[in-house]
């Protein structure tokens, strides 16, 4: 037996030298490889001249003749040199790569940044076309003068809040400006609540890669204000929309946009707290759109339905728009214009990860199509037509959804968030109509507030793990995993995202507005209401060669009859 | 009835905030943000409600 088990000891003391041979033997043999090309290769000086013939260019004679094939054009005499007695050095060619990379990446951001910039002619129309026509002008003012308004409360203070303490944003070569975040010391760890960098885009946020973030949070900021104008359709004060829409793009939105993209605590999740990555949101359901739709609930809280939405009783009347031809073309504008906010939010095109662009982008034309789908089912099963309008909310609301999980989910994740997306904004038009009998004209609280917090919640289910832009996402290593892919603390982190945007966003958006109601009052005036708000808020008709029927007050009762019902009531509260 | 719905709103989200220190549990977090989700929704959706049905403008 003491034989037995001395030959194995034996055996075995000779695999592990063996092993233990081989491994040096490999180790010796992978380290010396690069030792032997390092000391045998010269590393050329980065200031000496190259040898640019080398590179075959076109001459001058032969570029003279034109270039049809595009083989000649860009080439080795397009570098810029920065000596030109020296010629192309080393130097000037890695700084070419270098500035390319960013030129690529300050290229695309900007252009998708248009993109977004145009999703504000599709938010306008579809807004108004679901609305009556005897407010289409004051709507399509709202959705106009939201753009202005916004950007100017932004420029002064909105992107300071947000972005001024982002830095640094590596694909945009850094925008080390912005290095200042605000943050408290509570309960043994650091929080991030706000930037102070980048008021009035002075100083040294004087800066190129500066414009290029400015430029692209701000058409994001500005699609969250308005969605809002969707919900107060038809009878909300311009005095008081304009006041309400400052506040929103000044305090309300950068401080949760900051909290998720600027640096701050909700994006230290991951880091503090050891939940997965951080709380996160690639391209906005949260930060864009759920900020949006409960800023919508609250103010329609605050305002009140339409006189004639619901009878005595508490049943609702439907108020149909005037042009569902312009509601579907605006959908339509809306889904081109997504393709500029998903797979822009990438920040970039070259490096990074940054070409999981068009993984991003299928993922939304899916949800989209998808939400479209399941948005025309429900209606179609329930009620026995194919809803024209539910299934243009049912297409906004797949988009809205995939939003923030777009940049982390896989194709057929993103057909399963969008479906549900399109049931869900259709269950949620009718709770909000039916149960909490909150008139909300567009269905922008179900759109965007629902599924603006579905979308948050499923990065937290469906994110697959397939991506990490650079290696990290919110400063944890590796890439993003939902509950689905091993990761339950994910999802914690987006929960609590959600509980912020309900709790703190909802509650600053509620009491900002209710003071605006009782400083400069939400509402038109009954009679205005009736009249329609084309004449009384903007002075002019937006059809003045159009005769307008008056359409949906409650059932039996004229529209004469409504307005004395509710003028009184208007005065009598107006007066208290 | 409005402050008490806003009250429960930010009480729902302060509530899952605070017990990111207390708790290391991933189970207890995730269950904590729930119960602080279902109060501020309460809080919105039917106590904030309730307070502005009592006054709107169709029951008169």
């Amino acid at each position: 037996m003491s034989r037995i088990l001395k030959l194995c000891s034996l055996t075995i003391v000779l695999l592990l030298c063996g092993l233990s041979a081989w491994a040096q033997t490999q180790s010796s043999t992978s380290g010396s490889a690069p030792a032997t090309a390092q000391s045998s290769a010269p590393v050329p000086a980065m200031d000496a001249p190259l040898n640019v013939k080398m590179a075959q260019p076109p001459s001058t004679d032969d570029l003279a003749k034109g270039d049809p094939g595009g083989t000649k054009t860009g080439t080795v005499n397009d570098i810029i040199v920065s000596d030109p007695n020296k010629g192309l050095t080393l130097s000037d060619t890695v700084n070419q790569v270098g500035q390319n990379r960013i030129a690529i990446n300050f290229t695309w951001t900007l252009i998708t940044g248009f993109l977004v910039m145009f999703m504000q002619a599709g938010f306008a129309i579809v807004e108004t076309g679901l609305c009556r026509a005897k407010n289409a002008n004051h709507t399509m003012m709202m959705n106009f003068m939201v753009y202005g308004f916004g950007l100017f409360a932004f420029w002064v203070c909105g992107f300071a809040l947000q972005m001024g303490g982002c830095a640094p944003a590596g694909t945009l070569g850094g925008a080390n400006p912005l290095n200042s975040e605000h943050t408290i010391s509570l309960l043994g760890k650091t929080w991030g609540l706000y930037g102070t960098r980048g008021f009035f885009l002075s100083g040294t946020t004087y800066d190129v890669g500066v414009m290029v973030i400015f430029l692209f949070q701000m058409v994001f900021m500005d699609t969250a204000l308005t969605i809002v104008t969707g919900a107060a359709a038809e009878r909300w004060k311009y005095a008081a929309f304009a006041v309400s829409s400052v506040f929103m793009g000044a305090i309300t939105y950068p401080l949760f946009a900051n909290w998720a993209w600027g640096g701050g605590w909700l994006s230290q999740l991951g880091v503090n707290f050891g939940l997965g990555h951080g709380y996160a949101d690639f391209a906005g359901s949260g930060v864009v759109h759920a900020v949006g739709g409960l800023t919508a609930l609250a103010l329609a809280l605050i305002i009140g339905p339409r006189i004639g939405k619901f009878n005595r009783n508490g049943t609702p009347n439907a108020m149909p728009g005037h042009d569902i031809v312009i509601v579907l073309t605006g959908c339509f504008i809306l889904a081109f214009g997504w393709f500029g906010f998903n797979p822009g939010s990438t920040l970039a095109a070259s490096g990074n990860g940054a070409l999981r662009i068009g993984s991003v982008a299928v993922n939304t034309m899916l949800a989209g199509c998808t939400g479209s789908f399941g948005a025309l089912l429900y209606m179609w099963m329930r009620y026995g037509k194919p809803d024209a309008s539910m299934t243009g909310n049912g297409l906004l609301a797949g988009l809205v959804a995939i939003t923030a999980p777009s940049g982390f989910v896989n194709p057929v994740s993103s057909a399963i968030i969008g479906l549900i997306a399109g049931f869900l904004v259709c269950i949620s038009v009718e709770y909000v109509e039916r149960v909490l009998k909150v008139d909300d004209p567009v269905g922008a609280i179900s759109v965007h507030g629902t599924n603006g917090l579905w979308g948050v919640i499923s990065v937290g289910l469906f994110a697959d793990g397939a991506s990490n832009y650079g290696g990290s996402w919110n400063g944890v290593n590796g890439s993003v995993r939902g509950l689905f892919y091993g990761d339950p603390g994910q999802l914690v982190a987006q929960l609590i995202g959600v509980g912020t945007l309900v709790g703190f966003v909802f509650g600053l958006s509620y009491a900002a507005n209710f003071v605006i109601h009782k400083v400069v009052g939400q509402r038109v005036s009954a009679e205005d209401e009736l009249e329609g708000l084309d004449i009384p808020e903007m002075g002019a008709l937006c059809y003045p060669d159009f005769v307008l029927k008056p359409t949906s007050t409650p059932a039996g009762v004229t529209a004469r009859e409504a307005a004395d019902v509710a003028i009184p009531m208007h005065v009598a509260r107006e007066t208290a | 009835m409005k402050v008490l719905g806003i009250a429960m709103a930010v009480l729902g989200w302060l509530i899952p905030v605070a017990t990111l220190v207390i708790t290391q549990s991933t189970t207890a977090r995730m269950v904590i943000c729930l119960l602080g989700l279902a109060l501020s929704l309460v809080g919105i959706l039917v106590v904030l409600n309730k307070g502005h049905l009592k006054e709107a403008i169709w029951k008169a």
